[in-house]
């Protein structure tokens, strides 16, 4: 038996699942990398990944610690340039991309600019929008991943950097965006989803422990909880071994409490 | 001074803007124009140092274009070159531009063009958020990386502007004085139009390069082909200068031709502390000193920089402190190795990619 699956590696676990074998896998650095490198090794084997300096279709490798290094262009057949790579699901070839911030809202609207304040006078200011505007935008599928607590699932956001379904119902369309925006969102509480009609965020499935009012103490909205909620079951063994010994060897992100950066 | 166009009036608030005239240079298509019709035409030896190419090419005031992506094949000697050159007033642009953070607290540059400043999973950069806190950088626009790189695209096929499905919906777009919220012609949908942009200088690392600036890029170009039709002054720094017949016997990668190239500097390790594709890794002991204890405060960029920058003369100078501090020749060779194996240029197995953070976590 392995040790259980800590809240990284079961949130590593869960992002895999949301990957569907043959589908093009845009991906950031840090646990999505990481889900998405054990959906390949587990049930999703032909994915694509392709990443946002250019790097396509890299050669198996180790784990990339940046988007842009070598690991997302190892031994790939062509780079694409930066532009040319958002062009690629502008145009319907990225099925998933995956998207963290620091401030997530109901209709999966994300913040990445700054926190406590205006665009003058915050207590932090964040990265800004790098790829993160453009593939809310243009990928067909948004899975959003984060740290579920109530500062970071606020009611209302500081600023709207990258767009989710906008106010709910059918603004996201209206607005002129491209794909399904966020499809999921998933934290270390479970899945979440959005209603199909007004797309506010829902209680899909909950990890082992987790119970629809721990998940609603830790969101600054009200979730909507369905009648029927699913259960997550933990990585089997096998899976955890594959996690912990050909993903994520050393432990880089899915240690926990986290490793020193 | 009377701006020269008409930007988006919101964004003008929002940013406070008084003075749009500082704007203008960036989106001016026609004297873009004027600049490359009196480029020299000749095929003739653009080769000059490190130390010439910044002191003749970037003036005060220019519009300076982040390249590589922050910290590959980002020729980040240039901007330390600049830091001791003591340019001033400096615009910075880039998807990313991760390198103004830096360049921006040695008083070089006091205004940005922003769309990523960060180091990814090193976190976030405590020192631009303060230095924009307290007024030291002044934000001139906010960008997406893929809008900002329609912007460069369109300049490079001579398009005035683009239009696209980005930033639609999102606050940027209020925060922007060259982006505009319009329909398309023909479906009457909602686009984001993007105006062709033209930055002052470029610094664009090449791996190989003729001495003409004919030049191959090998990994992921980013922006950088974009960059090099775009900007009004161009020049190539590269590992290698190699024969014009290198060019002509194997054009793989070639991406940039001489005509459009102003000048050519010879840099090998230019990119250190980050890494060229082919060539060497990027230093992460480096990268983890400047995110956890350089970028901490005004006090410890200060010395930072003095040990790393102001005390050093060239990227030589630099590798040998760099060399010095964590294990000399068989550091650079690891470099070298590292960047190979993780490209599968040469056998991985055996080599250990395993990195441990070098400030105890108790800091």
């Amino acid at each position: 038996m392995s040790t259980p699956a800590n809240p990284f590696e079961q949130l590593a676990y869960n992002i895999s699942l949301q990957i569907q074998d043959g589908q093009i896998v845009y991906v950031g650095t840090g646990l999505p990398m990481v889900g998405a490198m054990l959906a390949k090794k587990t049930h999703a084997p032909n994915i694509t990944m392709v990443y946002e300096s250019g790097g396509q279709d890299p050669w198996e490798g180790p784990m990339p610690w940046s988007v842009g290094g070598a690991a997302t262009f190892r031994r790939a057949p062509m780079n694409m340039e930066m532009a040319h790579s958002f062009a690629m699901a502008a145009n319907g070839f990225v099925d998933i991309a995956f998207q963290g911030a620091a401030q997530i809202d109901m209709y999966g609207n994300l913040n990445t600019h700054f926190i406590g304040g205006g665009f003058w006078d915050f207590r932090s200011r964040l990265t800004g929008s790098g790829g993160g505007n453009d593939l809310s935008s243009l990928s067909e599928n948004v899975i959003l991943v984060g740290l579920q607590d109530p500062t970071k699932f606020p009611a209302k956001l500081e600023f709207l950097t990258s767009p989710g379904h906008l106010t709910g119902g059918n603004s996201r369309r209206e607005a002129g965006l491209l794909g399904n925006g966020p499809v999921a969102c998933v934290t270390q509480i479970g899945v979440m989803d959005f209603d199909p009609e007004s797309k506010w965020m829902r209680i899909k499935g909950l990890n082992p422990g987790m119970t629809p009012e721990i998940a609603q103490a830790c969101t600054g909205f009200e979730l909507i909880v369905p009648e029927q909620i699913e259960h997550i079951p933990t990585p089997s063994d096998d899976i955890l071994q594959v996690l912990r010994e050909v993903v994520d060897p050393h432990g880089i992100f899915i240690t926990f409490p986290p490793r020193v950066k | 001074m009377p701006s020269k166009f008409t930007y988006n009036e919101e964004a003008l608030e929002n940013l406070r803007i008084e003075d749009a005239s500082i704007l203008d240079r960036l989106i001016d298509d026609e004297s873009f124009r004027e600049g490359n019709l009196r480029k020299h035409r000749g095929k003739i030896d653009k080769r000059i140092t490190l130390q010439e190419a910044v002191s003749k090419y970037v003036n005060d005031g220019d519009i300076v274009a982040d390249t590589g992506f922050s910290y590959v094949r980002t020729p980040m000697q240039v901007f330390f070159e600049i830091l001791r050159q003591k340019k001033k007033d400096l615009q910075f642009i880039g998807s990313p531009n991760t390198n103004q953070s830096y360049v921006a607290w040695a008083g070089c540059s006091k205004y940005s063009h922003n769309s990523y400043i960060g180091a990814e999973m090193r976190g976030t950069d405590r020192n631009y958020s303060r230095m924009v806190k307290d007024g030291r950088v002044k934000v001139l626009s906010e960008w997406s990386h893929g809008s900002m790189g329609l912007g460069f695209k369109a300049a490079q096929y001579g398009a005035p502007h683009i239009a696209c499905k980005q930033l639609l919906g999102s606050e940027m777009l209020k925060y922007n004085p060259f982006v505009k919220l319009s329909r398309d012609p023909w479906s009457n949908e909602p686009v984001v139009l993007v105006s062709a942009l033209h930055p002052d200088v470029v610094f664009i690392h090449c791996q190989q390069a003729d001495r003409f600036g004919n030049a191959k890029i090998s990994g992921p170009a980013v922006n950088d082909i974009a960059l090099a039709y775009a900007c009004r002054k161009v020049i190539i720094t590269c590992e290698e200068v190699v024969p014009e017949l290198v060019m002509r016997f194997d054009t793989k990668d070639t991406c940039i031709p001489f005509m459009i190239v102003d000048a050519v500097v010879e840099l090998p390790f230019g990119c250190l502390p980050g890494c060229c594709p082919g060539y060497y890794y990027w230093s992460r002991e480096w990268w983890e000193w400047l995110m956890r204890i350089g970028l901490k405060s005004d006090e410890s960029i200060g010395s930072f920089l003095d040990y790393w920058v102001f005390n050093t003369t060239d990227q030589y100078s630099f590798l040998e402190k760099l060399m010095g501090d964590l294990g000399g020749l068989k550091y650079l060779n690891n470099l070298k190795r590292l960047e190979k194996a993780e490209e599968y240029l040469i056998e991985d197995i055996g080599v250990d990619f395993s990195y441990e953070p070098v400030i105890p976590k108790t800091e």
